[in-house]
């Protein structure tokens, strides 16, 4: 058993030595692959490679980016979170209402967040003390969080505007943030984004919270016989996730600016736990980075965006996204041989 | 019960009990550790070495007695407890985090006392990592190597320097070596000398007995759950530990193996196995009989429990097995069941049956060809066979569409021997047939096997169970490290035979 480890392992060190000092910085598999879409693009069409162009696909990314930043949290610590689609509409439709029944926008915004996570901190008992997979505990939450949209808005569509009861200096602010710009030119979404990646990004790799975070996710009785909580680290990854799908679902009702329980982010927690693997975040924990998972949120934009100026079809699109989701892994799993 | 703990035992253990559903795990034993003793604990499977780990762990709680450490009586409720006690066990199954570095795990425990919200002080970590690993004689391992990278000898040390980091005053070495090279092991033997003489204590667990005479200060012996006794290692021979560990009444398992009548040596082979070679094994070659039951001891990492998978090809091997002749080739099972070879697995619950399905289908499930007509299964032939089956091995189930798994551990294995049986095997390969399964049942098992090798049938029982040997088989092989390093028959075959053949080099 040890000598096949070890012989496997020199094997590899010997054989693909190179090639496995490059991809030990584990971003650099989905980094070429960017660098490879975006060379590609820049030569097959006109528009790809303008600042225009590239600042929209960066807010077109920015929404799905911030909840990638919390999946990254919830994998890394050997969870899963489906319930993110519906508390971006629960909270954003939350926010909405209260804005247009002339509450301020600070109040409006915390209950928001808050409805978030709370429903964090739910997910995470159920799947800690609740002993239920994450994967069950928050399908349900799913359900029970769009129900509750649902009911909450009766079903009818929440628009923001003064008409609507809006005051105005609120609306003024709280479009600013959806729609706005920094400095004119920087939407204010990226700019969303990118604080919150750099923060998440110093707390995941240089704080103590991060640390057991991966300690978790790599070997709960590791964590465990160390004194770590895991129950509690866990529980406050899915309150990290619940609070920034509930941002990203408010800006992005301050971008439209209106929302409906039946649509708003249907489906949406499929595409951040996309963006997170193929950032090389792995489903069985311990593994990912908040770089990869920027990486991976930038090649699914870039594919939908270079994809569009091709004129290529909505349809294939929705394909050709399936098939770099699968490569993009598959490149990793089938390059990096992993003694565990 | 009541013995004064002993000033300079570290770790005293007065008349600890536990008792497990249907069994006395351990019977009011007594020991103490000294401070900066190097003790192993030797003792058959099943002696109880592993119930006391891991209530030394924290893993256990105990039902009677009391455990001191200092001479205080403490309470080890979780891992955690114990660690804060100062004892560490470093279990064959590791508890270090293979995706992060060799600094992270080293530390690990350091951080968690730590606050959440804290910056990770990642040079410190490395530093203090290195002095621990330079500690052991391991300063050329790279902090930053993540731990799923390393050997299982290096995970060991990693552990080991945790737990020194940790301050740990009662290091328990669980099977250290059994997945360790011979360098690897006398590595090992360096760090565990150097912290003997650092003051710690090392409770050394181990089927070794040589490396368990080269180490040890003091050895004690365990059997049936309790403690014989507690040795000084001066002029101490493996002959004198064997005699300690076995010291059982034989004769009625003598009584057993005096009534099977060797059969007359011209009778052709069914199953020849020639030079077999596989992962743990090593030119392994022996012959069965139809009619025989072949019995193959050895301890846990001598290739025994590789043996089964080998044979039926569930793993990749060299060398020849052929069944009346007719050469088995590769890894296919599917050609040994068709060849007449039938595998009852150890793992019952896990490889060995379905058990979220009936009684009935699990009976057929092995060849369903035969009970199928254009690819529906005919489910009165299914339900016809399985009432034979359940008949002929007298398995208690309240009615065929019994789930497996509601079953006792008995009547399941009897079901999954009854699988088997259906194929109508020239030779059935059983792996540990009786695990987990109270004597009643086991003595009924053993009659049924008997009765199917009195049909013909060439049976080879790989077994951890010394008495399930003696009594069954007319043949036993042992195995040492990978080869076979005695073969007894008849009246030649008994537990100080078996054992020393097994443990001694």
């Amino acid at each position: 058993m040890a000598d096949t480890v070890r012989s496997g392992a020199r094997a590899a060190a010997a054989g693909r030595f190179e090639l496995s000092r490059l991809l030990r910085v584990r971003e650099a598999g989905v980094f070429i692959a960017l660098v490879v879409i975006c060379l590609f693009l820049t030569f097959a069409t006109d528009a790809f490679l303008t600042s225009l162009n590239l600042l929209n696909i960066g807010r077109q990314v920015s929404l799905l980016g911030i909840m990638a930043v919390g999946m990254t949290f919830v994998l890394i610590s050997g969870e899963v979170d489906l319930s993110v689609g519906s508390t971006y509409a629960f909270s954003g439709l939350v926010t909405g209402m209260l804005i247009i029944a002339g509450c301020g926008l600070l109040p409006a915004l915390a209950v928001g967040l808050f409805a978030g996570a709370v429903i964090g901190v739910i997910n995470g008992i159920l799947s800690t003390y609740g002993r239920l997979p994450s994967l069950i505990a928050t399908l349900g939450m799913l359900s029970i969080v769009r129900g509750a949209a649902l009911i909450l808005t009766n079903g009818q569509p929440v628009t923001v505007n003064a008409r609507n009861g809006a005051l105005p200096d609120v609306l003024e602010t709280f479009s600013f943030m959806g729609q706005g710009y920094l400095f004119s030119v920087i939407p204010m979404q990226l700019v969303f984004f990118a604080i919150i990646a750099v923060l998440a990004w110093l707390v995941l790799s240089y704080s103590n919270f991060g640390f057991r975070v991966y300690a978790v996710g790599g070997s709960a009785k590791a964590a465990r016989v160390s004194g770590i909580s895991v129950n509690t680290v866990k529980i406050w990854a899915f309150v990290l996730m619940g609070l920034l799908a509930a941002f990203a679902g408010i800006l992005s009702l301050a971008f439209l600016p209106s929302g409906q329980a039946g649509r708003t982010g249907l489906g949406l927690e499929l595409d951040v736990i996309a963006a997170t693997i193929v950032g090389g975040a792995s489903l069985s924990g311990g593994e990912g980075t908040i770089l990869g998972t920027i990486l991976g949120v930038l090649i699914i934009g870039v594919m939908r965006n270079g994809l569009v100026l091709m004129g290529v079809s909505p349809f294939v699109q929705e394909l050709m996204i399936g098939l770099v989701i699968i490569i993009a892994v598959g490149i990793d799993k089938w390059t990096t041989r992993r003694a565990t | 019960m009541t013995a004064a703990p002993s000033l300079a035992n570290i770790v005293e253990i007065a008349g600890l009990t536990k008792r497990f559903p249907g069994m006395l795990a351990l019977d009011r034993i007594s020991v103490g550790f000294r401070a900066g003793e190097v003790h192993a604990v030797i003792g058959e499977n099943g002696a109880g070495k592993s119930t006391l780990m891991n209530i030394l762990a924290g893993d256990l709680r105990p039902d009677g007695g009391k455990l001191l450490v200092d001479g205080r009586e403490v309470k080890l409720a979780s891992p955690l407890d114990s660690r804060a006690h100062g004892i560490t066990v470093v279990y064959q199954e590791l508890a270090l985090c293979p995706t992060m570095s060799v600094a992270e795990n080293i530390m690990m425990s350091d951080m968690a006392a730590r606050s959440a919200v804290s910056l990770l002080p990642r040079d410190m970590m490395r530093r203090e990592a290195r002095d621990a690993l330079t500690r052991l004689g391991m300063g050329g391992l790279d902090p930053d190597t993540k731990v799923g990278r390393l050997s299982v000898a290096e995970m060991q040390l990693v552990e080991i320097a945790g737990a020194i980091r940790q301050k740990a005053r009662v290091l328990v070495l669980d099977e250290p070596n059994s997945a360790l090279s011979k360098r690897e092991s006398e590595r090992l033997f360096e760090v565990v000398r150097q912290l003997r003489a650092e003051g710690v204590t090392i409770i050394y667990v181990s089927h070794h007995l040589r490396e368990v005479l080269d180490i040890a200060d003091r050895v004690t012996v365990m059997r049936d759950g309790r403690t014989i006794v507690t040795l000084d290692n001066e002029g101490l021979s493996e002959d004198q530990l064997i005699r300690a560990m076995v010291g059982r009444d034989l004769d009625a398992a003598l009584q057993w193996s005096l009534q099977v009548e060797p059969r007359p040596e011209d009778e052709d082979a069914v199953l020849k196995v020639e030079n077999l070679e596989a992962e743990g094994l090593e030119d392994v070659s022996f012959s069965v009989r139809a009619g025989e039951i072949l019995g193959i001891g050895g301890l846990p990492d001598s290739g025994k429990d590789a043996l089964g998978d080998a044979l039926f090809g569930l793993c990749a091997r060299r060398g020849k097995v052929t069944i009346d002749g007719k050469e088995l080739r590769g890894a296919d099972p599917l050609a040994a069941i068709r060849l007449g070879m039938s595998f009852v697995p150890a793992d019952r619950r896990g490889s060995g049956g379905l058990l979220q399905m009936s009684v009935a289908d699990n009976v057929v499930s092995a060849s369903l060809a035969r009970f199928s007509l254009a690819g529906f299964v005919r489910r009165g032939a299914v339900k016809r066979e399985a009432r034979a089956q359940v008949a002929r091995l007298d398995a208690r189930i309240s009615h065929l569409g019994q789930k497996l798994g509601t079953l006792s551990g008995g009547n399941q294995q009897k079901i999954i021997l009854g699988r088997s049986l259906v194929t109508n095997p020239r030779v059935l390969v059983l792996h540990e047939p009786t695990r987990g399964i109270d004597v009643g049942a086991k003595a009924e098992i053993y009659s049924i096997l008997r009765g199917i090798a009195g049909e013909g049938m060439a049976i080879v029982m790989i077994s951890s169970e010394i008495p399930e040997l003696i009594m069954n088989a007319e043949r036993v092989l042992v195995l040492r490290d990978g080869r076979l390093s005695g073969e007894l028959t008849g009246q030649a075959i008994n537990e100080t035979a078996i054992l020393a053949r097994a443990m001694t080099s």
